[in-house]
């Protein structure tokens, strides 16, 4: 024998590549993985792939011609972004907005958080090898998109939101519609929970995988169902509650593990609180307007404000300021996906590779939200 | 050992049952178009206020032709700056003689459709509005005209 044969086996860091274009990285991101046989010892994510610039397209464009791009960076929350841009420029302008209005706001953005979540749900499938959910979500969120479409015009852009009002009030139909798609989705999230939720492979993958503790979350700034996932009850509608939120009654799901399965039940749990939140804002939703008084030419006094909502991915903040014109000083973004994925590096240390792709998906990032 | 034979038995459980819930799909409706192989009209249908291609409406007043004054509004409205307008005469008269939207740079908000003072431009339920060049994406005057053929009403949700 050999001397090269004898000697003990020993292992090297090799750095491997995930990304841009790997199927599972949810948007053209790039991470720079150094991993020691399948443990993965260090963990660099790279972004910009996607940033659009539309922090400095703002300040050349009117405030009321902003509210379309509004839409393009977290795709998948765009009437929720819309209504974080509206509530500043009217918070900017001093603008209350009709209660009609306002109902039909937070509906619209619960509507998208079930639309979100199911989309997490199907990629999420998708991602850890079950392939069917992907197709069963899909389907569920098409009645979602023809009520988008009906009221908004779009499918996916909506320019819906105006400010101090909306582009149009609800369509005829809506309500029997809307009524028809909430007595049908329990039903269906009951079979994708049979589906995949229950299933003994699913929580084999996802259970003590991707942990994050309670104060790393906090420290990393991370929100939304990766920071309920921890154990951390904190959602901006229950506890600073803007516009028809305090008019309703729902529950925060939280769960202690801070593992990719928490973080999963947290999302499934919160389609059903967002269920509970349209039937009530159905029954109280107020007759009336739906524009307020807004001036011609809008231009604010010269001013700052900082308003926030709580999107299907966590605290989605908008910084507005103002030096009187009629086009934004500076505009400034909180993309809760950016502060999310900081916190990954933490969460796949230690783990296996195979369980990155896991970690990740369940984060639930959207590529343009944290480049934008 | 009785352990390992439970762990075994509620794992075999759950995948019956997720083969369940796929073997009850088998028997549902589909609802899948092979678009662009068939027409998606029996399943979709475009819904009034949809945001389609763009029309120019005809006015049914005897002396102009054109609903648009050339006022500029629409162009002014527009984020991207993709409506391009050259109008003629001064008063009741103005009307335009050349009028470009570039498709290819239009983010579809609808903005321009409700910044129109006369109701002259709308959007359509057409939404087939590819093209196989960068020219062919730019709309000039007789293409919107023949594309708000006959129709009387401005994209709107009812």
């Amino acid at each position: 024998m050999s001397e090269t044969t004898q000697a003990p086996l020993t292992t090297e860091e090799i750095v491997v590549n995930l990304g841009p274009q790997h199927p599972s990285t949810h948007g053209v991101m790039h991470f720079v993985v150094t991993i020691d046989g399948e443990t993965i010892r260090e963990c660099v994510p790279h972004i910009g792939y996607l940033h659009s610039s539309l922090e400095k397209i703002a300040e050349t464009l009117r405030y009321e011609q902003f509210i379309t791009n509004t839409d393009r960076f977290d795709y998948l929350n765009g009437l929720g972004n819309e209504l974080c841009y509206v509530q500043a420029v009217e918070r900017l302008l001093g603008i209350e907005p009709p209660p009609r209005t306002v109902f039909i706001r937070t509906l619209m953005a619960e509507l998208k958080r079930i639309s979100s979540h199911l989309v997490y749900l199907g990629c999420y499938g998708n991602d850890i090898g079950a392939m069917t959910v992907f197709l069963h979500a899909f389907r569920e969120r098409e009645p979602l998109m023809d009520m988008f479409e009906a009221v908004t015009g779009g499918r996916l852009l909506y320019n819906y939101l105006r400010i101090g009002g909306l582009r149009n009030d609800l369509p005829t139909g809506f309500t029997d519609q809307l009524h028809r798609f909430l007595d049908y989705l329990p039903r269906r999230l009951e079979e994708m929970n049979d589906l995949l939720t229950s299933n003994r492979i699913f929580i084999a993958r996802t259970r003590g995988i991707g942990i994050l503790t309670a104060r790393q979350a906090l420290s990393f700034g991370v929100t939304g169902p990766t920071l309920r996932g921890c154990g951390v009850p904190y959602d901006l509608r229950k506890l600073r509650p803007y516009a028809a939120y305090d008019q309703v009654e729902f529950d925060v799901p939280s769960f202690p593990e801070g593992d990719c399965l928490a973080r999963h039940l947290v999302r499934m749990e919160e389609m059903n609180q967002s269920m509970r939140i349209i039937r009530q804002l159905m029954e109280k939703m107020p007759e009336g307007e739906i524009q307020a008084d807004v001036p011609r030419r809008i231009k604010p006094e010269a001013g700052e404000v900082y308003e926030r909502v709580e999107s299907p991915r966590g605290e989605l903040g908008c910084y507005l300021l103002s030096d009187g014109g009629a086009k934004p000083y500076r505009m400034h973004w909180r993309g809760p996906s950016f502060y999310n994925l900081q916190a990954l590096p933490v969460m796949v240390r230690g783990g296996l590779l195979a369980d990155f792709i896991a970690t990740l998906g369940s984060l639930d990032p959207i590529a343009p939200d944290i480049d934008r | 050992m009785w352990a390992a034979i439970c762990d075994i038995w509620q794992g075999g459980k759950s995948i019956i049952i997720g083969h369940t819930v796929t073997f009850r799909n088998f028997w549902r409706p589909k609802i899948t178009d092979r678009y662009p192989h068939s027409k998606p009209e029996e399943n979709w249908q475009p819904k009034p206020g949809y945001r389609g291609g763009f029309a120019q409406l005809k006015s049914d007043k005897e002396d102009r032709e054109l609903r648009c004054i050339a006022c500029n509004l629409c162009a002014q409205a527009c984020p991207v700056g993709c409506i391009h307008i050259e109008g003629e005469g001064k008063g009741k008269e103005r009307h335009p003689v050349a009028f470009y939207i570039d498709m290819g740079l239009c983010v579809f908000c609808h903005q321009c459709v409700e910044a129109c003072p006369v109701d002259a431009l709308t959007m359509t339920e057409e939404y087939e509005i590819s093209r196989t060049s960068r020219a062919g994406l730019i709309r000039d005057l007789d293409e919107l005209v023949a594309a708000g053929e006959g129709r009387q009403e401005v994209s709107r949700v009812v």
